[in-house]
């Protein structure tokens, strides 16, 4: 659905987009992380044609997003990271409005506006105004705005922002719902559990460029290799702390709840050796495994830019 | 026009507003106001001196639809000057964009909704401008032509704070600036013309009388036709053709000394009209453009 090769973006001196390659494929829900700054937003609006790059090719649904811009306008929706709204309208008249920006007019319009406010379970907010409503219902209402012309690509900058954990759950609901009705979404969030248990397909963007993509289960799989061991011991852990201070694979030492939690660069054999090493040294092991890696472990592995060094540190 | 969503979005706020009803009763208020107390003023002066003075309903007459007209000028940059900037400001614009809604829709909707507003005025006030008829009536020609006027300059103030709408990302910028460009385009041409005329005529008078010929009258040289592109200019001109002798020291022929007239100077009324219109195209055309480039 979304193909990008080598998008360039910068904005003075600042380089914001590297050669940014991407991939969706159609029915995907793609999360689009990044740290602050990383070029998600510029990204976003590069695909939105809110934004001319300096260089790269942007696909939607086969056709170049710049030279077929008309075309391609109909194939997404968007919902930005501040709402836009027009407050002195009633929800009704506000899906009105956008639906004849697209040509939709009279009861082709009206009978898309309802549809869309009952499957976003706002039909009994229709006749209030837009700036009475609550933030929760102001990006339903958005998302369905966005829906407007039924688009098979929907473009979602940070859309649960700002949300409770419930309205967050009950859009994520919605998401995926569409996702399962044939749509395509992406979406640039900062709630990496949240995406981690909604998104089929994830990438990782850092210095305007993607250093991780593919599916959830695909990189929870490969990450689980360089997830810390954990190190459960009976009694004195002062001399394990000490074999594991001169390996040279270790990264960082860290005491969290009664266990030593090790960044250990190494395989299965190298954890044997590490094994045998510490038993040798008298430490009474009863756990020796590595952690099960989630979405926040791996984006802090890839987004971190500094150099760890050997650290003793202590959460106790 | 019906068929421009921004349109339409437009007076549908406004048709629930009472911003519209507030402005068209204050403006026709201050207008009824005026002409009903210079009424009053000119009958108790007859009744006093058994005396008619009908020059008195014509300066009514002018006092009327010059309040009119400086109101005209001041509410159109006002209504057009915030309102590509403030889609901005709500973060409505990029939404626009990414519909298939052009450039130009969105600023000839913006227009058009500005523009019937001050149609709503300028009619609207019609009742008051014809109480100052009770004692003479003028043609349809002329009524014709002081509507033309008040559209050509509605365009033009529009023209301008749309274009500035589009151009500054804070509306009270584009407000800011589209008064200076206004005041500037009002009163900048007209005080360098009077400057260059009083230059002109400081030299006239210190030239020596020659035998036999005329001393050269005072003149504002070719800075006469920047007045072309000036509003006040024209209505005081038309003001000039139709109540004769109310406006005699701000018209156009006390800047052009002894000068033949020519195609523009003899047609002042019709060119100028003409400038300006194209002028407002060239602006409104210019806004879109703005648009499309931002887009």
């Amino acid at each position: 659905m979304l193909k990008i090769r080598g998008l360039k973006k910068k904005f003075k001196n600042f380089q914001v987009l590297d050669g940014l390659d991407m991939d969706i494929e159609e029915g995907a829900l793609y999360g689009f992380v990044g740290p602050n700054g990383a070029g998600k937003t510029t990204a976003i609006r590069v695909i939105t044609g809110l934004l001319r790059p300096d260089g790269g090719t942007v696909e939607i649904g086969g056709r170049d997003a710049f030279a077929y811009r008309e075309q391609v306008k109909q194939e997404f929706g968007y919902v930005p990271d501040e709402f836009g709204m027009y407050d002195n309208l009633k929800v009704r008249e506000y899906m009105e409005f956008f639906a004849s920006c697209y040509g939709l007019d009279g009861l082709v319009a009206r009978n898309r506006c309802m549809e869309l406010l009952e499957q976003m379970k706002l039909l009994d907010k229709e006749d209030d105004y837009v700036d009475s409503l609550s933030r929760g219902i102001k990006q339903r209402l958005c998302l369905a705005r966005a829906m407007i012309h039924d688009p098979r690509f929907l473009v979602l900058d940070e859309p649960t922002s700002g949300m409770d954990p419930r309205v967050r759950m009950e859009f994520t609901e919605i998401l995926r719902e569409m996702c399962a009705e044939g749509k395509t979404i992406l979406i640039s969030s900062h709630i990496l559990s949240e995406l981690s248990r909604m998104c089929t397909d994830i990438g990782i963007i850092d210095a305007g460029k993607i250093v991780l993509s593919g599916s959830m289960s695909e990189i929870l799989r490969k990450v689980n290799d360089s997830n810390p061991l954990r190190i459960r011991l009976c009694g004195e852990r002062e001399a394990a702390v000490d074999v594991l201070k001169e390996d040279r694979r270790v990264q960082t030492i860290t005491i969290r709840d009664g266990d030593i939690v090790v960044n250990f660069h190494g395989d299965q054999t190298a954890e044997a050796e590490l094994l045998a090493r510490l038993i040798a040294c008298g430490a009474r092991i009863n756990g020796f495994f590595r952690e099960q890696g989630d979405l926040e472990s791996v984006f802090m592995q890839l987004t971190n830019h500094e150099f760890q060094k050997v650290v003793f540190h202590s959460e106790e | 026009m019906r068929s421009n969503p921004v349109y339409r979005r437009e007076r549908a706020v406004r048709a629930r507003s009472l911003r519209i009803p507030l402005i068209v009763f204050v403006f026709n208020g201050l207008l009824a106001a005026v002409a009903l107390l210079g009424m009053y003023s000119a009958v108790e002066h007859v009744k006093a001196s058994s005396f008619i003075q009908y020059s008195n309903f014509l300066q009514l007459y002018v006092f009327v639809v010059t309040l009119e007209f400086l109101m005209l000028i001041f509410i159109m940059p006002a209504l057009t000057s915030g309102s590509i900037s403030g889609e901005r400001e709500r973060r409505t614009l990029e939404l626009l964009f990414t519909t298939r809604m052009p450039p130009s829709k969105i600023v000839t909707g913006k227009l058009c909704s500005a523009f019937g507003q001050l149609f709503l005025l300028i009619v609207s006030s019609f009742p008051v401008v014809v109480l100052t008829f009770v004692y003479g009536s003028m043609s349809v020609q002329d009524i014709g032509l002081l509507f033309l006027c008040y559209v050509t300059a509605a365009l033009l103030t529009g023209g301008i704070g749309i274009l500035f709408s589009c151009l500054m990302r804070r509306s009270t910028l584009a407000n800011v600036c589209t008064y200076g460009v206004l005041l500037l385009l009002m009163a900048g041409t007209y005080m360098l013309n009077v400057f260059l005329y009083g230059i002109s005529r400081t030299k006239a008078d210190s030239m020596l009388p020659v035998a036999g010929q005329l001393r050269p009258a005072a003149d504002s040289g070719a800075a006469v036709y920047l007045l072309l592109l000036n509003p006040g200019t024209t209505f005081i001109e038309i003001l000039g053709s139709q109540a004769v002798g109310s406006v005699d020291g701000m018209l156009i022929s006390s800047f052009l000394g002894n000068r033949p007239l020519n195609v523009v100077t003899g047609n002042w009324i019709l060119v100028s009209l003409g400038v300006q219109l194209l002028l407002a195209v060239c602006l409104i055309w210019g806004a879109i453009l703005l648009l499309k480039r931002r887009e």
